[in-house]
């Protein structure tokens, strides 16, 4: 990769970049597939499309497609546009100009948890207690789980997801032979889930403000506390060595390699914010990571190095979405006033 | 950025009361104001709006084991979900079914930090059947500790009894709660700024309605009941001790004490030092400023069941300089 993360130019100016008024709170953004459009969910039902390449034309402003505010969007797993989940209780397939199909409608329930798997096509969602599994047309439905699923993931092959909930996590396998849902027990409320890039462990951030892990291979689990606030954001890197979380004024990275984390402390770099970081992003390939914070900053680091740059957003209000180009050139941020933000980072 | 908090309103109240009805005038009515209504049946509600979010009153403890520290999860997710949208609320009401207990409401938003940063507690509101509700009394708890809950009561239905029956049934209600204001209604009938946005849970107004009759000894002492008293003081509050005494007395009669709310002159302070709490949990904060000359005193006020007061009294003096 050749980016350049730890640029001390971009302190004083954003990378070269497309900033947009999106008008209303950003919920969520993503890129499609290919990468050449970044998409942004917004809080009035728009899905705002920007085309990936900053220099590029501008497409129009979008019309609502949800009732309410866009709560969940990724790339559509199997096709170029992207899956959107909202509080009027619809899921929906956005075509590349824009336009909706309509996957599952749940109306008086919210969509609140989209996941896609690139290399089966599936999609997963969920609306209150029950997971949606879409793929090639056919929608499977799963639970209804003891409470609102509150995060879910696919396996790393794409055979499984995994729901949180209250008392923990449900693994469902989603093929063709229908088994039994496995439980991974622990007391509480779990308020986010990721399963890791090498499909060996499952994160959840929890309402009293820790995170949990469970080794899907012994079924034994970790509990990692400190927090001042909910992690409400995990992120596994590339090669799941590490484990990002959010709620720490600086990245916070537990290491999984060798023996686990079990008795180590997380690995900490990078700038003091004046907040905690709201959302984080590892880099879908490199040894990179993005972190936003709820004070408004948006930190770009570097695992190998420790070295990392702040880049100021103008208006200082919470980063409420991140995300990475499959290619890892480009950098999605959007926040709570609404700023949409596409940077290249290409050095 | 600082935002203002979203006031909210709690509505309780017996099956067949009147919340629907209340929630129906909120959401029908051309009163200018923008209300968010999660309510638990969404069928309930005659009109399709899409400010209506349906909840499934998810209740769960927190870890730290205390029976006390029950909250609302689903709470917690719909008002994070309603911050995100682009046109913001005047208001947001949460209606509570009629056999459920309103203390993990309430304690829902002295738990959550993200839902404490973004909304505030305005009331809770119970809606009373002026008809029924000696008799609900009768068919278990959750009748009177809805009354116990209430910073606010709509004595409701009352053209359908007598001012006799209505007298025997605000008394009933007095004996269980003096410290929350009645309105009488028919058909749910109020002004909505009687019941919203009241700041009755905001702690630098707390206290400020002041029943004129002060309670000691009441006419019966059943323990049983749920029964509301003020104790008193006119030397100021030694803060250590208060706060050793009050935590400790949570810490074990929290599940019996629905409600309490104080007031105190701290020694030295200049300011009134003001809490609210419901159960175990509670909130403090500094109120408005003595005056020059102004008769400094406390005042705590505890609504909830097997009260002691001579007890409470001897350890609230304990507390005194």
């Amino acid at each position: 990769m050749k980016l350049d993360l730890s640029n001390p130019a971009w302190h004083q100016t954003l990378p070269p970049g497309r900033a947009v008024a999106g008008d209303a709170p950003v919920a969520a953004c993503a890129f499609s597939k290919d990468g050449s459009i970044a998409a942004f969910a917004l809080g009035d039902g728009r899905v705002r499309l920007l085309p990936g390449d900053i220099n590029a034309g501008e497409t129009p402003a979008a019309e609502p497609l949800h009732g309410g505010v866009v709560l969940a969007l990724v790339g559509d797993p199997a096709g170029d546009g992207f899956v959107s989940g909202g509080d009027d209780g619809r899921l929906l397939r956005i075509a590349t100009d824009g336009t909706a199909s309509e996957i599952v409608n749940q109306k008086g329930k919210w969509f609140e948890h989209v996941a896609g798997h690139r290399a089966t096509g599936a999609v997963a969602a969920s609306a209150g207690k029950t997971a949606f599994v879409a793929k090639g047309g056919e929608v499977k439905e799963f639970g209804p789980h003891e409470s609102t699923v509150a995060g879910l993931d696919f396996s790393k092959d794409g055979s499984r997801i995994a729901c949180a909930h209250y008392g923990g996590v449900t693994v469902w396998s989603i093929g063709q032979v229908t088994l039994p849902p496995r439980k991974f027990v622990w007391r509480g409320s779990h308020v986010a889930l990721k399963w890791s890039t090498d499909g060996k462990f499952i994160a959840t951030g929890t309402q009293e403000n820790d995170i949990h892990v469970w080794r899907m291979a012994q079924a034994t689990d970790m509990r990692m506390q400190g927090y001042p606030a909910k992690v409400k954001s995990l992120s596994w890197t590339a090669d799941a060595r590490f484990l990002y979380t959010s709620a720490q004024p600086v990245f916070t990275a537990w290491p999984f390699s060798g023996k686990g984390p079990e008795g180590k402390p997380p690995l900490q770099f990078g700038e003091e914010g004046a907040g905690l970081i709201s959302v984080v992003a590892a880099h879908p390939a490199a040894e990179f990571v993005a972190g936003g914070y709820d004070s408004g900053e948006l930190q770009l680091g570097d695992i190998k190095t420790r070295r990392s740059v702040v880049l100021k957003m103008a208006d200082g209000s919470a980063i409420t979405g991140l995300a990475w180009s499959p290619d890892g050139y480009k950098l999605a941020v959007g926040n709570e006033a609404g700023t949409l933000l596409v940077l290249d980072l290409r050095r | 950025m600082a935002q203002p908090q979203v006031p909210v309103t709690v509505l309780t109240g017996y099956l067949g009361a009147g919340k629907t009805t209340l929630l129906n005038r909120i959401l029908s009515e051309q009163h200018g104001k923008k209300y968010a209504v999660i309510v638990n049946e969404f069928g309930e509600l005659g009109v399709d709006n899409d400010l209506v979010v349906n909840a499934d009153e998810e209740v769960f403890e927190m870890n730290n084991g205390c029976i006390c520290c029950t909250v609302r999860g689903d709470l917690i997710r719909i008002i994070e979900g309603l911050m995100k949208r682009k046109d913001k609320f005047d208001g947001i009401l949460v209606e509570t079914t009629g056999l459920a207990d309103p203390g993990p409401v309430a304690q829902t938003f002295f738990t959550d930090d993200e839902v404490k940063a973004k909304t505030r507690l305005d009331a809770i509101v119970t809606v009373v059947d002026a008809k029924h509700f000696l008799g609900q009394l009768e068919q278990g708890d959750e009748a009177e500790e809805q009354v116990a809950f209430a910073d606010v009561i709509l004595l409701n239905k009352t053209d359908l009894v007598s001012e006799d029956e209505l007298k025997k049934v605000e008394g009933k209600i007095n004996s269980i709660n003096r410290y929350a204001h009645i309105f009488r209604t028919q058909k749910s009938q109020i002004e909505l700024s009687a019941i919203l946005d009241k700041g009755a849970f905001d702690l630098k107004r707390i206290l400020e309605f002041e029943p004129d009759f002060l309670h000691h000894g009441h006419e019966h002492d059943h323990e049983e009941e749920v029964k509301s008293l003020s104790l008193t003081a006119d030397r100021p509050v030694d803060p250590d001790r208060f706060q050793k005494w009050m935590g400790a007395l949570l810490q074990l009669r929290g599940p019996d004490i629905f409600r309490s709310k104080g007031i105190l002159a701290i020694d030295g302070a200049p300011r009134r030092y003001v809490y609210q709490g419901v159960h175990m949990m509670m909130d403090s904060d500094w109120g408005t400023p003595w005056k020059e000359g102004e008769k400094r005193f406390s005042k705590l006020v505890f609504i909830g069941r097997n009260l002691d007061g001579e007890n409470l009294q001897r350890g609230f003096n304990d507390c005194l300089k």
